[in-house]
């Protein structure tokens, strides 16, 4: 039992990236106010974008760029109807889920035959993704967002936004800003997942990875140590019960592919009695 | 307060016309959209809008499988359509869908109307699942619900290939139920007699918001939570009572769908019936009787796609997309906050 949890660890630090990488995007955006829940579509749709520009410029990095640009098209729909139209952001974010889950499935088999989806993507040599998701940023973006004045008007934004207003800064401003870095994020995250964590794109590939990151969200308590925790604690019990399904003691195939979503209820359930969000999370 | 805690925006307009009107131009301004979408792949806009026609209400076959389509979508808007006037975020039904059909099969060795009883008790209790994490615990019921889905599809997955899988034990499906628990079929068409419980369910659903005290308080509570609770209503209550109604239309809907059209399950049993409830109520702007017209569109924009990936290959995932883009510009057609 022991060692099979120690035995994962590895495992879960890489297969949990992207999943890190969109707790981060989504700190950031409910720092500043708001409530994302299409960053799982962001995901989604960067995903394939990554694998598109991939395939086309074979170039990785170009992959990555493409990735960004496909979760920033789809944060800036999200940033139209919240920020701009002032509509309520659980309502946005589900249709925006919806939106990427029909257009990647319907631009997919529109390209099925194409070289595109059929060819396999070139490996990645040296992976820079993990590092950087689980040092280098989080200790950026918490520097950004506890050293420096704009962090204090982006987290101003989701307690008092009245109070930026008043103080002749721009609530949209950051809150735009704050989408922009969860777009990077998440486009990252989802190209992580479609070029190293598989060999390509697959229909609703993201498996709800953003439902979860919205609850580690919680469960960190808005703070990036609670997240890296968070995300640790998720993803080391998730590939534990893989490790004890190879020793062949684990539960029968189908319900261990329930076991991350149960395991991000108990989390739910463990912490958010206790917590206290940004004062105008969520509100219009 | 948490970001969970808040209350429903104030309903659209409220006389009945500029609803209409408003559900009528969002329609046709999302078949707009989606042929302009299919132009960008080559498929000319008069193509692909004729074929979503005539695939859907163009022949008696096709409306047939439009009003087929209909009944499972009429049930799951009406459930996220109560849940969304109580100010529930009900993003649930799909897995509701899946636990009511659950329940329907292990009903239906009892009959017809223990299954569909069955399938009411199973959508209701998956739903209060999040009802017990809300108020014991406090977690947000998007996100539950929205986990749940997740679960009950993975649920579904292992009854269908080991407990409930068919005794050849050749494919991942359950045997078919019994013929005494299937709905029976209208005279000679593919249709079943789910479409009268379905229209019943949206009358009662009706009756049951605007001409009862329950309904009063189920809508005060979405309308203005600290209101309804200084009006002396118990708006914990409320919150679980309107989760496990709509949690029971949902499992209803997966219900009927087992025994009026599947008759067995499978892994992909839901097929989205429950997220595309969301776009439904939304569109219906939450009121149970414009959810039949809603429901019906939604069944024809179903239908016809699927009509599309027959004859133009077109992925039927177009009619995901285009659920999406009728909620979206129901949002923009009906916001309050100028731009």
């Amino acid at each position: 039992m022991t060692h099979a949890l120690f035995s994962a660890i590895p495992l879960a630090i890489v297969a949990s990236t992207p999943l890190l990488l969109a707790v981060l995007g989504e700190l950031v955006v409910e720092r500043a106010g708001m409530i994302n829940l299409g960053i799982e579509g962001m995901m989604l749709t960067a995903a394939m974008t990554a694998v598109v520009t991939t395939q086309l410029t074979h170039s990785l990095a170009l992959g990555f760029l493409g990735g960004i640009a496909g979760a920033a098209l789809v944060g800036a729909l999200y940033g139209l109807f919240a920020l701009r139209l002032g509509a309520d952001q659980i309502v946005t974010g589900t249709a925006i889920v919806l939106l990427a889950q029909g257009l990647t499935g319907f631009v997919y088999r529109e390209l099925q035959q194409n070289a595109i989806f059929n060819q396999a993507i070139p490996r990645i040599t040296f992976d820079a993704v993990v590092p950087l998701a689980w040092i280098v940023i989080p200790v950026v973006l918490a520097m950004l967002l506890w050293r420096t004045r704009f962090g204090l008007r982006l987290r101003a934004c989701g307690e008092l936004p009245a109070a930026v207003t008043a103080n002749g800064a721009s609530v949209a401003i950051h809150r735009w800003t704050a989408l922009a870095i969860e777009s990077v994020l998440t486009g990252i995250a989802g190209a992580y997942l479609s070029l190293a964590l598989s060999s390509g794109f697959a229909e609703n590939m993201v498996a709800g990875r953003g439902f979860i990151a919205l609850s580690i969200v919680i469960f960190g308590r808005w703070k990036f140590k609670g997240a890296l925790l968070g995300t640790a604690v998720f993803g080391i019990a998730a590939a534990a019960q893989y490790a004890m399904q190879a020793s062949g003691r684990g539960l029968p195939f189908h319900l261990l592919l329930a076991v991350p979503y149960v395991i991000t209820l108990l989390i739910l359930c463990g912490i958010a009695g206790r917590v206290r969000a940004p004062e105008s999370l969520g509100k219009t | 307060m948490s970001w969970w805690r808040r209350d429903l925006p104030p309903p659209t307009p409220h006389s009945p016309l500029p609803r209409i009107a408003i559900a009528i131009g969002a329609a046709l301004l999302s078949l707009i959209l989606l042929a302009l979408t299919g132009l960008a792949f080559g498929h000319t806009p008069g193509e692909l809008l004729s074929i979503l026609f005539s695939g859907s209400v163009g022949s008696k076959f096709a409306l047939e499988g439009t009003l087929l389509k209909s009944i499972p979508l009429l049930l799951t808007g009406l459930s996220v359509g109560i849940a969304f006037r109580a100010g529930v975020w009900n993003i649930g039904a799909e897995g509701q869908f899946l636990a009511g059909a659950l329940g329907a099969f292990l009903g239906a060795r009892y009959g017809m109307v223990a299954a569909l009883a069955a399938s009411l008790i199973a959508g209701a209790l998956w739903a209060s699942i999040a009802s017990v994490m809300r108020l014991w615990r406090n977690a947000p019921e998007v996100l539950t619900t929205i986990l749940l889905n997740f679960i009950a599809i993975h649920l579904l997955g292992y009854a269908v290939n080991g407990p409930l899988q068919e005794a050849s034990g050749k494919y991942p499906q359950s045997d078919a139920v019994a013929a005494a628990a299937m709905l029976p079929s209208l005279g000679a068409s593919e249709l079943h007699a789910g479409i009268v419980i379905a229209i019943v369910a949206a009358i009662g659903a009706w009756f049951l918001l605007y001409r009862t005290a329950e309904g009063l308080r189920l809508r005060a509570s979405g309308f203005n939570r600290s209101a309804a609770r200084w009006a002396g209503i118990n708006v914990d209550a409320q919150l679980v009572r309107a989760m496990a109604i709509s949690g029971a239309m949902a499992g209803l809907a997966g219900g009927i769908e087992l025994l009026g059209v599947t008759h067995r399950l499978f892994e992909r049993f839901a097929a989205g019936y429950g997220y595309a409830g969301i776009a439904v109520a939304l569109l219906a702007q939450l009121h149970p009787l414009g959810t039949l017209a809603s429901a019906f569109f939604f069944g024809a924009l179903t239908t016809g796609a699927g009509e599309l990936q027959r004859t133009a290959g077109i992925s039927s995932t177009v009619a995901t997309f285009g659920q999406a883009i009728v909620i979206l510009v129901m949002i923009a057609l009906t916001r309050r906050k100028s731009a």
